[in-house]
């Protein structure tokens, strides 16, 4: 077999961003494919702060391949490679080829950067415990245990971009001791040694979870064990490396454990000692190169990702608030900068509750903050007014536009049919079409087709890079001012003050996911009877 | 509408034909996917156009229902709201009525019929309520208001409302709703020429008549008769309870009947080896939620046969469902242990599956009219159903309908014929 080399990853930080250990930052990641992939379109960029698509299965979830790879927010795409335990070997390991993980899995190597990671970091789900050898993972045919060698095994085999390393997260019962907490920096310490052994496939680009939980002092411990220089045979297990850190990429922070942790802690000490998360994040990177990138896992809100970028300055945020709501039926709606004036009564809300019988009539795209590249046509019955100065949601549920070509089949091409078909304007640009308008979208819940799942999961995801768009360039027009920091805080306090950091369109929209689901025959299974004889 | 037919197998009856409407052009024989509630599940009309799919079919009982026809007007009709550029097909919402609907009874006026989710009288006629042509809510439902209700709608192709019978229904009650079908025909037909819709719109009669075939020899007698008002011909009353033996005696009576100069719609067909004997017994059009519906349940149609991607052979194959398929799910080279990881777990497999599913359907189409087109029909049929039932032998019934129009499918094949209905695949949702 040959060897596959992983792509070199490089992260820059704008120079003034490089300066201060904490606080907003914006980078540039840069991926570049070795031989035998290497061509200048099979590298990526990712400006930073950006979002990481997760997957469910190895899949996007609700969208095909096509509509992945025309969703421009879909970039960074991570992995739990669990569910591929259900077999052994793991049937992605057999996929021959330079790039076995995207080619099983459908991303395409100009397009997607793929890490790949043991275990869903969602996944907050009560589990056995972890070993000294061994962490437990979760699939459909039950528990399986994960050794630090077969995980290498498996990474080095399936080639991602980037690899997680095993980590002694416990799901057991928090909070958790301190002796629980000091073997968990112990064990990730030593498997991480185990990724970073030498191999004639050199290293892979490894992401470290930073461990130690809810305890300051585990944390900063975690920290300082892998600054430390290594001597004797523990050196000669990571040569050329001198220290545990010189091997590791980048950090992440799963903020599921640590909320799990945080709760317990304030069940247990009572709600009047609130542990915050800044703090436990600062432990970690407080003597740790600032050059690295940081990334967390499973923010709930916007609001979190502006505070986390404020206090710490992570690079790259988990989706899954996004697509969580687009598989409830939630439209995200909101910008950062906000534009215009002043709030004025009630915030408002992250996103529509398509469910809602309001939008029944609602002949207008998704999002009040975007508009497609054509307005709505109903045919002029309904008027519409849109705001030319709105910017552009490009999703294929606001900006759906004429595919660039079709398929053929036998005796219906144009010399046949005598149709004029046309794919693309003259000069090659998009044919844009009308966007998906809320009443259809409504309907499409009402009457579950999977097709609303589809076009919320584009959209969310659209305007949740937005978003980071948006701190980007507030970041970067705020660089090197003197007053820099006081005007990205502005901006930030805008943002909360216009829009309300509760999910209650989120939970409104479960509650209608729900009554749909009973109405039409409880359960999924039984629903899909009830098609088969509507049909 | 222009049709146009452009070629004719010179063995059998497939003809190849050109069918303009308001929304496009579509090139015959052709099978049309649906899209119940206005929208072919889990997919975007955008993709549908990009499958090379110019026709799908919306079922009225079901827009009717939801998002109802208020909303369906403001939005400006069925194509606007759903995003769809290329033709549709309505039907008259008379199938579903009678297939959902518990209490539905029949009269001379209309079908009276109540809720389809509860039964209780509060909720009757549903259809009704949503409905701006209802005076009271006891009213039947008329041939009238389903056309009236398929304009609101807007598809290019509208159906007659048709008084439905099981097709194993047997007496007096057959030959009574083949002669109101037609009597309702009528109906519709006037109030499709008052409607000023005649240029954007089209209507299709249903042939009914049960399996009697002299009760079809009528119908056919008196709804030729009514060419003029309509244009297409629609054969009814087969709802696949029926022996295939049968099935396929119908439709040859029908179509061998039916006027040369309209196209003919062979409704609920979906199987392929129903679509070729169709086309060869000289059918332009059929529709069926079967490949769109066995894809959810993980069933990939090939022209090796139905591969049922939920059993563990395919957990670790890695090539994909057909190589020389160019659906995005084949051409993107997902393979078979991958969609097996995935099928019925995430709806992104039902997804790949029914693209392709669409486009195999497309494509036993599409190769079709182009062994029509190519004078090598026959040649196309043998090769076809020996590769697709190489493994379980051929159904009987083919093999009769077949040879009915000049084509020996056993010729010069060791293939084993196997009586009765046919294959017996090993479909997921058994
Ligand atoms: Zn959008
Ligand atoms: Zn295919």
């Amino acid at each position: 077999m040959t060897s596959l080399v992983a792509p070199t990853f490089t992260f820059t930080l704008s120079t003034r961003s490089n300066a201060a250990r904490f606080g907003p930052r914006i980078g540039t990641i840069s991926l570049k494919r070795p031989i035998p992939s290497s061509s200048s379109e099979n590298d990526l960029q990712i400006s930073t702060p950006s979002l990481i698509t997760t997957t469910s299965r190895g899949v996007v979830p609700h969208l095909s391949r096509d509509h992945h790879s025309q969703t421009s927010a879909i970039k960074w795409v991570n992995v739990p490679f669990e569910t591929f335990l259900e077999h052994n070997p793991p049937v992605p390991t057999l996929q021959p080829g330079n790039d076995p993980l995207h080619t099983f899995l459908g991303f395409g190597l100009g397009r997607h950067l793929v890490s790949m990671t043991a275990r869903d970091p969602a996944d907050g789900r009560e589990m056995p415990p972890n070993g000294n050898k061994q962490i437990s993972a979760m699939t459909l045919r039950g528990v399986r245990k994960l050794s630090p060698t077969e995980w290498r095994n498996y990474t080095q085999t399936c080639n991602p971009d980037i690899v997680f390393a095993l980590s002694d997260t416990p799901f057991t019962d928090p909070p958790y001791s301190q002796k629980r907490l000091t073997k968990s920096i112990d064990r990730s310490a030593s498997w991480l040694a185990t990724m970073l052994a030498p191999s004639p496939r050199g290293t892979p680009n490894i992401i470290l979870h930073m461990a130690g939980n809810t305890s300051i002092p585990a944390r900063t411990a975690f920290s300082s064990s892998l600054l430390e220089p290594l001597f004797g045979p523990e050196a000669e297990a990571i040569a050329p490396f001198k220290t545990l850190d010189e091997g590791v990429t980048g950090y992440s922070f799963d903020l599921v454990p640590i909320r799990q942790g945080i709760d317990a802690l304030e069940r247990k000490n009572g709600i009047d000692a609130p542990v915050s998360i800044a703090p436990l994040f600062e432990s970690s990177l407080n003597r740790l190169p600032t050059e690295k990138i940081r990334i967390v896992n499973s923010v709930q809100t916007p609001h979190e990702v502006l505070d986390l970028i404020s206090t710490i300055g992570i690079d790259m945020f988990s989706a899954e608030c996004a697509q969580n709501a687009a598989n409830v039926g939630v439209a995200f709606d909101f910008a950062f900068p906000v534009r215009g004036g002043e709030v004025v009564g009630e915030k408002k809300q992250l996103g529509h509750n398509l469910y809602d019988t309001k939008y029944a009539f609602d002949f207008i795209p998704f999002a009040d903050s975007f508009r497609g590249e054509l307005p709505p046509d109903t045919n002029g019955v309904q008027q519409t007014v849109v705001d030319e100065t709105l910017p552009v949601c490009p999703c294929m549920a606001c900006s759906p536009f004429t595919p660039p070509s079709r398929l053929y089949h036998g005796v219906d091409t144009p010399d046949h049919s005598l149709a004029e078909e046309q794919f693309t304007h003259p000069d090659g640009s998009s044919l844009y079409q009308p966007p998906f308008t809320r009443a259809y979208l409504h309907h499409l819940l009402h009457t579950h087709e999977m097709s609303a799942h589809a076009l919320l999961a584009m959209h969310n995801l659209e305007v949740f890079e937005s978003f980071f768009k948006g701190i980007r360039e507030v970041i970067a027009a705020n660089e090197g001012r003197e007053d820099g920091e006081k005007r990205w805080n502005v901006e930030v306090q805008r943002f909360k003050d216009t829009y309300d950091d509760n999910l209650r369109v989120v939970e409104e929209a479960s509650v209608g996911w729900k009554e749909v689901d009973l109405a039409r025959g409880k359960g999924r299974l039984a629903r899909e009877k009830e098609e088969v004889v509507a049909e | 509408m222009q049709f146009q037919i452009i070629a004719k197998c010179p063995t059998t009856r497939a003809r190849v034909s050109r069918m303009t409407l308001a929304h496009g052009t579509t090139m015959l024989p052709t099978f049309m996917p649906v899209a119940t509630q206005a929208a072919i599940k889990g997919l975007t009309p955008q993709q549908m156009e990009s499958l090379g799919v110019t026709l799908m079919l919306n079922n009225t009982y079901h827009l009717n229902l939801r998002p109802g026809l208020k909303v369906l007007n403001a939005a400006g009709g069925a194509h606007k709201f759903q995003g769809w550029k290329k033709n549709l097909l309505t039907d008259s919402g008379g199938f579903q009525l009678v297939s959902l609907s518990k209490f539905t009874t029949i009269t001379e006026e209309g079908a009276l019929f109540s809720s389809p989710f509860t039964g209780e009288p509060t909720m009757l006629t549903v259809m009704h309520i949503s409905s701006p042509f209802a005076a009271q809510i006891n009213d039947p439902f008329q041939p009238e208001e389903s056309i009236s209700i398929q304009h609101t709608i807007g598809a290019d192709i509208i159906m007659q409302l048709d008084d439905v019978v099981s097709s194993l229904t047997t007496g007096p009650r057959v030959k009574e709703a083949m002669e109101r079908s037609v009597r309702w025909l009528d109906r519709c037909i006037i109030e499709h020429e008052n409607s000023g819709k005649k240029n954007e719109q089209n209507l299709f009669a249903i042939v009914q008549g049960g399996l009697d075939p002299a009760l079809r020899d009528q119908c056919l007698d008196e709804m030729i008769a009514r060419k003029d008002g309509v244009a297409g011909y629609a054969i009814g009353g087969l709802s696949g309870g029926e022996e295939k033996d049968v099935f396929w005696r119908v439709i040859k009576q029908c179509a061998d009947r039916l006027p040369e100069e309209r196209p003919r719609y062979s409704m609920g067909i979906g199987f392929a080896e129903d679509l070729l004997v169709c086309v060869a017994l000289g059918v332009d059009m059929a529709d069926c939620v079967f490949p769109t519906r066995t894809a959810r349940f993980g069933v990939a149609l090939t022209h090796d046969g139905p591969l049922n991607l939920k059993l563990s052979k395919h957990a670790t194959e890695l090539k994909p469902l057909d190589d020389s398929c160019p659906c995005p799910t084949c051409a993107g080279r997902t393979s078979r242990a991958m969609l097996h990881h995935i099928v019925t777990h995430e709806t992104a497999a039902a997804h790949a599956i029914t693209l392709h599913n669409i486009v195999f359907q497309a494509r036993v189409m599409g190769e079709a009219r182009e062994a029509i087109i190519g004078e090598r029909f026959p040649d196309y049929l043998r090769n076809f159903f020996a590769r697709y039932f190489r493994s379980s032998g051929y159904p009987e019934w083919c093999v009769n309908a077949l040879r009915s129009v000049g084509v020996d499918i056993t010729e010069d094949s060791d293939i084993p014929i196997i009586p009765g209905s046919g294959a017996k695949w090993e479909y997921a949702e058994k």
